[in-house]
């Protein structure tokens, strides 16, 4: 049996933790992804994932975004279990998985109405804001197909930028971006955390980010 | 009242209590189905419309009326797989469908079997319980067909649950309602009242202790298919080892 | 962070909406089960008989069961490429209930998919000699089974939208469930031919559409809660 030995290296320090993990347990086909995993994730803090292939990181994304309800253990929100006020959680949380969320058939502007109107009510001009500023300036009617893969995640991820949530769960953003894409994102990280978001986020790049903290999985 | 509940989800001490329980339900399973069988189908005196036919009818109206269990017990099941997890309740389930599918089976065929006799044909459309029987297989042939195309056993654990709670309900629906499509279409139906329930008490006897005779086996099977899935699924935990071990 | 949070209604509608965008900006997935309506149907009077008695006798049962066929054609559309680009995850995460989202999507799914077949289905009813005086009955007992049938065949779909090749055990689970259906059709249809009213049968399905409508899509939820874990 593999025991993973979660180690957190926190540089901030707050009293009252947005999101509370105590104890978390995951087993996925008779094999033990994490046990006894706990760490806090305060307001202005960007927790970076990381851990090798198959160590349970997308697992453990979605278990917190109350996609796999696979574990034991607590996860609470400001106090509560998330299974018990889901609603507010979810309302409060925006996460953007290896499956973007795109359709390809439907324009950006298309599946931005769609996806953030799901949470709050936003009006084209927000959407048309946010595409410019992740660089889909003249794709804004274009159908998503005839995108390229990093053009899409840009899509899903002009969402940060008109989302009002606080908790960003962001599995592998970095993936299909340019450089240019990955400074511009490590900024977009920063800023949630200075307006008193916070980010988890799994990816193999160095993040530039003052305020990060590494959660690592065995 | 909770204890007992969680201690019953957990497969060890259902291994153990249902070994300990095991020895007599099979006993009583064999001295019943002795009795039913030997008396039933042999000493049972023919009956005076159907002649030894009659005979078949008892094993039939057993198998049927326990077929009728299995949905409402995938239901229990199903619902407690959903509402509280019990990994117990999935390893019934999955049991019970299997099992249910050939108890569905065998009921059909001795029903064909008897009407070939009675009613001189294999198959009659006419009869709703044979048609309902035979939707009922079907839907458990689903719910099988659902697991097995499932990888994982936590997703197809609960997608069977949530099947078979929409399946039970289904199938009273189907019951009520080929019931009801068939009164509308009794005009050349050999199907009649008369013959298909013979007199005696004799045989209302015979047929009670068949009845009881095959719960015993359905709950001697379940227990017996269950206590292999528990095997199978906790193989790595150390109680299985060290019975496997020791024997 | 002040912005306000959209209301269930702005939620379902926004989902409506772009369902219907989606159907008709992939008009293959429209056509098609259209398309295998009335083919189908057109193999029945070469495969049994040309001559209008017969074909009669068998009209209703016949639209019925090929309406049946094409309704769960049909649904493998409906959550497939949402699971697979990932909206599917967004929707079970919206702080709406659930059961309302679901709803919007079968709603557009029966628009693109039930209706068309309802609406042509007069034309085959001709075309198969069923008389006139039933055309009516017909069309109500199909305006009220095909909702039903897209409702039951969302759990199927939704059961089983993580499954690489689900074609046939879609139709194992689904095909069943609708027998009632079928029969509840088939009679109404069969008791106006007789001269009798079918406002019995249609009312019974009347009942099993309005319980299907608020129960189905609770399982449906349940069932992609299941099936995106």
């Amino acid at each position: 049996m593999s025991s993973a030995a979660p180690t957190i290296a926190s540089n901030s320090d707050t009293d009252k933790p947005m999101l509370a993990v105590r104890a978390l347990f995951c087993e996925r086909d008779d094999r033990v992804l994490f046990k006894n995993l706990d760490f806090d994730l305060a307001p202005g803090q960007v927790l970076q994932v990381q851990g090798s292939n198959g160590s349970g990181k997308t697992t453990l994304m979605r278990i917190l975004c109350g996609l796999n309800d696979g574990y034991e253990g607590s996860i609470k929100w400001y106090g509560q279990e998330i299974e018990e006020q889901a609603a507010s959680f979810f309302s409060s949380l925006l996460y953007i998985g290896h499956r973007v969320g795109v359709s390809k058939v439907l324009t950006p502007v298309e599946n931005l109405r769609w996806s953030c109107s799901l949470k709050q009510a936003v009006s084209d001009e927000q959407i048309m804001a946010a595409l410019k500023e992740v660089g889909l300036r003249g794709f804004e009617e274009s159908p998503c197909y005839t995108l390229s893969a990093g053009q899409q995640q840009r899509v899903s991820l002009a969402r940060l930028l008109i989302s009002p949530a606080s908790l960003w769960v962001l599995d592998e953003p970095f993936t299909t971006l340019d450089k240019k894409g990955v400074a511009q994102l490590e900024g977009i990280l920063q800023r949630q955390a200075q307006a008193g978001g916070s980010v988890m986020v799994t990816t193999h790049h160095n993040l530039d980010i003052p305020e990060l903290s590494v959660l690592s999985l065995g | 009242m909770w204890v007992w509940f969680s201690k019953l989800g957990s497969p060890k001490w259902f291994y153990e209590l249902s070994g300990k329980w095991l020895p007599w339900l099979i006993a009583a399973m064999v001295i019943f189905m002795t009795i039913g069988l030997v008396w039933g189908l042999l000493f049972l005196p023919p009956d005076y419309q159907q002649g030894f036919t009659s005979r078949i009818l008892i094993v039939h109206v057993a198998v049927a009326g326990t077929s009728l269990a299995f949905f409402p017990l995938m239901f229990v099941a199903g619902t407690i797989t959903l509402v509280w997890r019990m990994k117990l309740a999935d390893m019934v389930a999955k049991n019970a469908a299997i099992l249910g599918a050939w108890f569905s089976f065998i009921t059909l065929a001795t029903g064909s079997l008897w009407g070939s006799v009675m009613w001189g044909t294999w198959w009659e459309w006419t009869d709703s319980r044979l048609v309902s029987m035979l939707f009922q297989l079907f839907l458990l042939l689903g719910v099988i067909s659902l697991r097995s195309a499932l990888e994982d056993s936590d997703t197809a654990a609960k997608a069977c649950a949530l099947l078979s709670i929409v399946g039970c309900i289904n199938v009273v629906i189907i019951k009520y309602s080929v019931e009801w499509w068939n009164t509308l279409h009794q005009v050349s139906s050999p199907v009649t009242t008369d013959a298909s329930s013979p007199n005696g008490p004799e045989f209302w006897i015979a047929t009670l202790i068949m009845i009881v005779a095959v719960y015993l086996f359905l709950s001697v099977s379940l227990i017996l298919s269950t206590r292999n899935e528990i095997l199978e699924r906790e193989r790595r935990s150390q109680w299985v080892q060290d019975l496997v071990l020791k024997s | 962070m002040t912005e306000k949070q959209t209301t269930t209604s702005a939620a379902f509608w926004a989902t409506l909406k772009r369902d219907l965008l989606i159907a008709f900006k992939k008009k293959n997935d429209i056509v098609n089960p259209f398309m295998f309506f009335i083919i189908v149907v057109s193999l029945f009077p070469i495969g049994i008989s040309p001559e209008s008695d017969r074909l009669t006798e068998i009209a209703a049962g016949v639209i019925w069961i090929s309406v049946l066929l094409a309704s769960m054609l049909s649904m493998d559309n409906l959550y497939r490429s949402d699971f697979e680009d990932g909206s599917l995850e967004q929707l079970l995460l919206s702080p709406h209930p659930l059961f309302f989202l679901v709803l919007a999507k079968n709603i557009s799914h029966w628009l693109v998919s039930g209706l068309p077949v309802v609406l042509v289905a007069p034309l085959l009813a001709y075309m198969l000699a069923l008389p006139e005086e039933a055309y009516g009955t017909l069309i109500l007992s199909l305006l009220l089974g095909t909702p039903i049938m897209s409702l039951l065949g969302s759990i199927a779909v939704a059961l089983t939208v993580g499954l690489g090749s689900r074609g046939l055990i879609l139709a194992v689970i689904t095909l069943p469930m609708s027998v009632p259906i079928l029969i509840f059709g088939t009679l109404a249809v069969q008791s106006t031919l007789n001269s009798q009213s079918p406002a019995g049968y249609l009312s019974l399905m009347l009942v099993m559409l309005s319980v299907s409508v608020s129960l189905a899509p609770l399982a449906s939820a349940a069932a992609l809660k299941i099936s995106v874990n």
